[in-house]
């Protein structure tokens, strides 16, 4: 072998493998600074959206429906709410996380959490939420929502999310028998 | 440390080669990010950091780093701040980052970053890229601000999330399209006045040169006769 054209290549990879050790280090520093608890975090949402208090969560990751799934579900103490970390598929940068309450068997509130979405304005504009919002979770049929022309992809992701929210909804909780205030 | 070449450096970035209207680059947070004065700093401010800290790094290591994985490791270097700005601000503003996550990952390959570290940071010594960085992502800033301004005015009718009463609003003006109208009417009045101030300079530097007798008369004495 020739060790003079070994010799930069190996000092390449050896300063660029040296370089990436270091940014993972200091990444890994800060991820502890700055490392949020999922669940926590949850709690602290449901709170801060809804006002009432959590104490108890269903982590119910897996249960999907269509392009969506229920990430956790929680009841609030006074049993007024049913609060819900939804993700929906299909979006342009990936997967939208969204919390959507549901109080006296219709939904109240869709708050838009993680996304990479660059259009999701677009959706608060064209009043997309209203579709949802105050509608009986029992006669809501979501997927026949028209989308936000724009943003397909991203309205078709908040779709999939209450979407899947819904289905849980009707097929777990209504369907259970337990009384929804 | 050359004062001279500090001044270069600092009016470079902010002015003569503002990155925004001089050199067009970043062009697309520039129309993302613009919609609203805070949102068009905040992203100012991000984007500032992470030069100031790339082009530090890039400068330290630039005798180490061999010719032929330099942009690799730039990468690597420049998206470790963007990730560290990323988990900074998830934990501490979480409003904010839901609203322009997308965009701060985006910093990576903002064009700014890379063309100061391969241009400045990577010929001259620490201190002065951590300048350049600074000036420059003011600069950035500066002009980000000078659109979001406008645009949020245009159409919200408000200054940084204060109503202004009295004044019709257009909802276009949030849109893209627009934003790129903005963007070029503004590049074209930064450039008008940049040109006017040069000319003047240039005038009076003339005005002032050595007459053939070997007394110099400025244009301020002339006037003053």
């Amino acid at each position: 072998m020739d060790r003079a054209k070994v010799m930069p290549l190996l000092k390449g990879v050896l300063v660029l493998a040296v370089i990436a050790l270091c940014s993972g280090l200091l990444l890994g520093a800060f991820n502890i600074l700055t490392y949020v608890d999922p669940l926590q975090a949850t709690y602290e949402q449901f709170a801060a959206d809804t006002g009432a208090t959590f104490s108890a969560m269903q982590d119910e990751e897996g249960q999907t429906f269509g392009s969506g799934s229920v990430v956790y579900y929680a009841v609030s103490d006074d049993g007024q709410y049913h609060a819900f970390l939804a993700s929906g598929g299909g979006g342009y940068g990936g997967n939208v996380q969204m919390y959507v309450y549901i109080k006296d068997s219709a939904i109240e509130k869709i708050v838009i959490g993680d996304n990479s979405e660059t259009f999701l304005d677009r959706l608060e504009e064209a009043n997309f939420y209203d579709n949802f919002i105050g509608q009986n979770v029992a006669e809501l049929d979501v997927m026949g929502v028209d989308v936000v022309s724009g943003a397909t992809r991203s309205s078709t992701a908040v779709k999939n999310g209450v979407n899947a929210v819904v289905q849980y909804y009707n097929t777990n909780v209504a369907a259970g028998g337990e009384n929804n205030g | 440390m050359d004062k001279q070449k500090i001044k270069e450096t600092v009016l470079g970035g902010l002015i003569k080669n503002n990155p925004t209207f001089v050199l067009v680059l970043g062009t697309c947070p520039t129309i993302a990010m613009t919609t609203t004065l805070f949102q068009a700093f905040a992203m100012g401010l991000a984007t500032t950091f992470v030069l100031i800290f790339s082009n530090l790094f890039v400068s330290l290591l630039r005798n180490i780093i061999p010719d032929k994985v330099r942009i690799p490791c730039y990468i690597v270097i420049i998206s470790t701040f963007v990730i560290i700005v990323q988990m900074v601000m998830r934990r501490f503003l979480p409003d904010l980052y839901s609203t322009m996550q997308a965009f701060i990952a985006l910093i990576v390959v903002n064009c700014i970053i890379l063309a100061r570290a391969e241009s400045f940071a990577s010929c001259n010594r620490p201190l002065y890229s951590m300048l350049d960085g600074v000036s420059m992502g003011l600069g950035f800033t500066g002009a980000l601000c000078l659109i979001g301004i406008v645009r949020e005015f245009l159409a919200g009718g408000s200054f940084a999330g204060f109503a202004i009463p009295g004044f019709p609003t257009m909802s276009g003006a949030g849109a893209s399209a627009f934003g790129f109208i903005v963007f070029g009417c503004m590049m074209a009045l930064f450039n008008f006045v940049i040109q006017k101030i040069g000319e003047r300079k240039e005038k009076l530097k003339k005005a002032s040169l050595p007459l053939s007798d070997g007394t110099v008369h400025s244009a301020a004495e002339e006037v003053a006769k």
